[in-house]
C-alpha cells in the first residue's frame, strides 16, 4: 500500500516544483527518479497481480457458475454463496473447524506463554539459545510423522495406553484419547505451538528491564508487575500467535484425516472434496471466497485489537 | 481401481476448462503440437499412456517393448477426475487411458474414446464372461475398452468378535459394536447402506431414497471409530486392533492373512460393490499400429500374471490364474477371484449422476455429531 502510494507522491512534487520555478534539472533528475521507482515497483505489482489479483478473480468467476454432469457451466448466479449458508453440511463444518481452531490457538497460548516468558526474562544467553532451537527443530521432521507420532502415543496399544495398564490403573485399553476433536486438537496445537512461541517471544523481549526495575525499586510484588507490565504488553503478541495458530488449525485438512474420528471432517477435507471426487470446483470456489473473506475480517479485527493494546515508550 | 489406492492424499490436479480458459489451453495446445510436429512424426511407434500406477511396470512392458518395436511412455494418475480432465482439455498427447467403471461412461457420453474392434483382441475369449462388453463400456451396440484389473469392496470381521459368520450386512447396524467398526471414506460405504435397505438402482436413488439412505448412515454412525482413506490404514487399524472390521480391500485381507487374530471375509446376502478398469482408446488414436499391439499383449494371461504380482488385483483374462506362482495362486483362490460365480453376485459401480449430491449427503454424515 504504502510502495503504491509513492509515486502519487513524486507527482506533487513535481508539480509543486514546475509551480514553484525550480531549475529544469532538478526536474529532470526527478524524471527519473520516478521512472527508476516505477521500475521498481513493477515486480511486487506484477507478483501482486499474478499471485493473488488474477488467481481471485478465477476463483470468483467459477464460484458464479455451475456444473453439470461432466461439463462447467459458466454463470452468473449467486446460488453457490446460498448454498454454503442454507445446505447442510458446509457452515456448521466451518463453525466446527472455527471451534478446533479456536482451541487450537487457545492451548497453544497456554503451551507457549510460560516457554516465551522464561526465554525472555530468566534463560542465560547459552541455554536461550538451546531452547530456541527445541522449538524450531521440530520443523525439520515432517508433519506427516508427527501426526503419525501422535498414533503411537495415544492409540489403543500406544503409550498411555501401555503405562496405565502397566501401572494398574486401568484393566482393558481406553479408546478415548484417539481418533475425536481431542487428539485433532492436541496434534494442531502440539504442531503449531512454536508459532505462538516466536510471537509472543518477540512482544515479551519489548518489555524494558528499567520499567520492571523501577517497579520492583517502587516495592511492586513480582505477580503485580507480571499483570500490570508484563501482561499487558504482551497482549499483542498472543494476538498475533492466537490469529496465526487458529488460521493454521481452521484450515488444516491433515490432522482431521489422521487423527481425527468419525465426525472430525473439517472445512478443508470438503473442499478437497469438492475438487476431486465431487467434481463440483464452483461450491468449493464459493466456500474458499467466503474462508478468505472470512481472514480478511479476522485480520482486521486483529489488527486494531494490536494497535489498542501496543504500549509505545 | 478405487481412487485413494495410491498415496491416498494426492490429490487430482485436473480442472473445470470454462469457455475462456479451455479457448486458452487449445490455443497452448496448438502452438505445442505445431512445434512437437517434427518429433511426433518421427516417433509413430510408440505409445503414450494416461494409467494408474502398476499398470506400465516394467516387468511386463519392456518384453512388449522388444515384442512389438514400440516405444511406451507412461503417465501416471492419482483419480479418475484427471483422467478424464486431462482428455477434455484436449489430450491429443494420449493413446490409451484406464478409466474405471464409474467415469467410462462419462468419456463415452463426451466423446473422448474410439470404439474397441473386439476381433483385434486374441484373448478375449478367455475374458470371464461378465467381462465380455460388460454394460459400463457399451454404448449404441459398440464397446469402448478393454478390461483390466478389478477388485471387490470386502466386508471383514474379526472372527473372535462374532459368534458365527455374518450372512448380512445388518450386523455392521447392530448396537453392542459401538465404535468398533471403520467404513472407507468414500460412497461405496453410502452404496452399502443402499444394498442393506434394498434399494433397486444404488447408482441411481431418487431424493426420497437417498434420505433413507442418509437416515441409515447416521444410524451406523456411533458404530464408526474412523472413516479410513487407504487400504494401508485399514489394515493398521485392524492389527491395532482399534476396530474390529469393516470394509475393506483385498489388500487388508491378503495382509491379516498372518495376523493372530483371524479376519473373515464376510459374503452378505445385499452383495458387494466391485469396481473394474478397463483400457480405453483416447479419440484418433485407433490409427496408432501400436494400440492393438498392446491391447491384445495386455489381454493375454501371462502379462496379466505379471501385473498381479505388482498390484494384487484381479485381472479380466479367467486363465491369468494359471501363470500365478503358487503363493499367489492359492492366495487369489481364497479371494473367490477365480471364480465366475463371484463375479456374477458383484455389484459393478456404475457412473452416478447425482454424484455431486450423493457426495453432499456422505460430507452431511461424516459432519453430523
Amino acid at each position: 500500500m504504502e510502495d503504491a502510494a509513492t509515486p502519487v507522491m513524486t507527482t506533487a512534487s513535481v508539480a509543486v516544483a514546475e509551480s514553484t520555478g525550480i531549475s529544469p534539472g532538478a526536474l529532470k533528475a526527478k524524471k527519473i527518479e520516478r521512472a527508476r521507482m516505477l521500475f521498481w515497483l513493477l515486480p511486487p505489482a506484477a507478483w501482486f497481480f499474478v499471485f493473488m489479483i488474477l488467481p481471485y478473480c478465477m476463483l470468483f468467476y467459477y464460484s458464479l457458475g455451475s456444473v453439470d454432469y461432466v461439463v462447467f457451466k459458466p454463470g452468473l448466479s449467486l446460488a453457490n454463496f446460498v448454498r454454503v449458508f442454507t445446505t447442510e453440511p458446509y457452515l456448521s463444518v466451518m463453525l466446527k473447524s472455527a471451534k478446533i481452531g479456536i482451541y487450537t490457538a487457545i492451548l497453544s497460548s497456554i503451551i507457549a506463554y510460560p516457554l516465551a516468558f522464561y526465554l525472555a526474562f530468566h534463560a542465560s544467553e547459552a541455554i536461550k539459545r538451546y531452547v530456541y532451537l527445541l522449538v524450531i527443530v521440530p520443523w525439520w521432521a515432517s508433519y506427516l510423522v508427527k501426526a503419525y507420532a501422535w498414533k503411537t502415543i495415544l492409540g489403543t496399544g500406544g503409550l498411555i495406553n501401555a503405562s496405565l495398564l502397566g501401572l494398574g490403573v486401568i484393566d482393558h485399553p481406553l479408546t478415548l484419547f484417539l481418533y475425536n476433536e481431542f487428539s485433532v486438537t492436541l496434534t494442531l496445537a502440539y504442531i503449531f505451538t512454536p508459532f505462538a512461541v516466536l510471537s509472543i517471544y518477540a512482544q515479551l523481549e519489548r518489555v524494558p528491564t528499567s520499567l520492571i526495575e523501577v517497579a520492583l525499586d517502587q516495592g511492586a510484588t513480582r505477580m503485580e508487575i507480571f499483570r500490570k507490565i508484563v501482561l499487558p504488553i504482551s497482549i499483542p503478541g498472543i494476538i498475533a500467535g492466537g490469529v496465526i495458530t487458529f488460521s493454521l488449525g481452521f484450515g488444516d485438512f491433515v490432522a482431521p484425516a489422521l487423527v481425527g474420528g468419525a465426525d472430525s471432517i473439517m472445512i478443508s477435507n470438503i473442499v478437497i472434496n469438492l475438487l476431486g471426487a465431487a467434481y463440483d470446483w464452483p461450491m468449493a470456489a464459493a466456500i474458499g471466497l467466503i474462508i478468505i473473506a472470512l481472514g480478511l475480517g479476522l485480520i482486521t479485527l486483529a489488527h486494531r485489537l494490536e494497535h489498542q493494546f501496543q504500549v509505545r515508550f | 481401481m478405487p481412487e485413494g489406492r495410491r498415496v491416498s492424499q494426492r490429490e487430482s490436479n485436473s480442472g473445470i476448462r470454462g469457455g475462456l480458459v479451455r479457448r486458452l489451453s487449445q490455443a497452448l495446445g496448438a502452438v505445442t503440437a505445431l512445434s512437437l510436429f517434427g518429433a511426433s512424426a518421427a516417433s509413430a511407434d510408440s505409445l503414450n499412456m494416461l494409467v494408474w500406477e502398476g499398470y506400465a511396470d516394467a516387468s511386463f512392458v519392456e518384453p512388449f517393448k522388444k515384442e512389438s518395436g514400440c516405444d511406451v511412455s507412461a503417465v501416471y494418475v492419482g483419480t479418475n477426475d484427471e483422467i478424464f480432465a486431462k482428455l477434455m482439455a484436449g489430450g491429443g498427447t494420449y493413446d490409451l487411458v484406464t478409466p474405471s467403471n464409474d467415469t467410462t461412461m462419462k468419456l463415452i457420453d463426451a466423446g473422448l474414446v474410439d470404439p474397441i474392434d473386439a476381433g483385434k483382441i486374441s484373448a478375449e475369449p478367455d475374458f470371464f464372461p461378465m467381462l465380455k462388453s460388460p454394460p459400463w463400456l457399451s454404448k449404441d451396440g459398440k464397446t469402448y475398452g478393454v478390461p483390466y484389473a478389478w477388485g471387490i469392496i470386502r466386508i471383514v470381521v474379526d472372527a473372535a468378535a462374532v459368534a458365527e459368520p455374518p450372512t448380512s450386512l445388518a450386523f455392521l447396524w447392530d448396537p453392542k459394536y459401538a465404535g468398533k467398526f471403520a467404513m472407507w471414506d468414500d460412497i461405496e460405504t453410502l452404496y452399502e447402506a443402499a444394498r442393506y435397505l434394498d434399494i433397486k438402482n444404488v447408482y441411481d436413488m431418487n431424493d426420497e431414497e437417498l434420505a433413507k439412505v442418509k437416515e441409515a448412515l447416521l444410524k451406523l454412525k456411533p458404530n464408526i471409530r474412523k472413516y479410513w482413506t487407504t487400504a494401508g490404514e485399514m489394515t493398521t487399524l485392524l492389527q491395532g486392533k482399534e476396530v474390529i472390521g469393516g470394509n475393506a480391500w483385498e489388500e487388508t485381507l491378503v495382509k491379516m492373512r498372518g495376523a493372530d487374530h483371524k479376519l473373515i471375509d464376510v459374503v452378505p446376502k445385499e452383495g458387494r460393490g466391485g469396481w473394474s478398469d478397463s483400457w480405453m482408446i483416447a479419440k484418433g488414436a485407433s490409427s496408432n499400429v501400436c494400440v492393438y499391439k498392446w491391447l491384445n499383449y495386455v489381454s493375454s494371461a501371462k502379462a496379466q500374471a505379471l501385473g498381479h504380482a505388482i498390484t494384487g488385483f484381479g485381472y479380466s483374462n479367467s486363465k491369468m490364474v494359471d501363470f500365478l506362482p503358487d503363493d499367489q495362486k492359492k492366495s487369489f483362490e481364497e479371494l473367490g477371484m477365480t471364480n465366475p460365480e463371484t463375479l456374477k453376485t458383484v455389484s459393478w459401480w456404475q457412473p452416478v449422476k447425482q454424484r455431486a449430491k450423493y457426495l453432499e449427503i456422505w460430507n452431511q454424515v461424516k459432519a453430523a455429531q
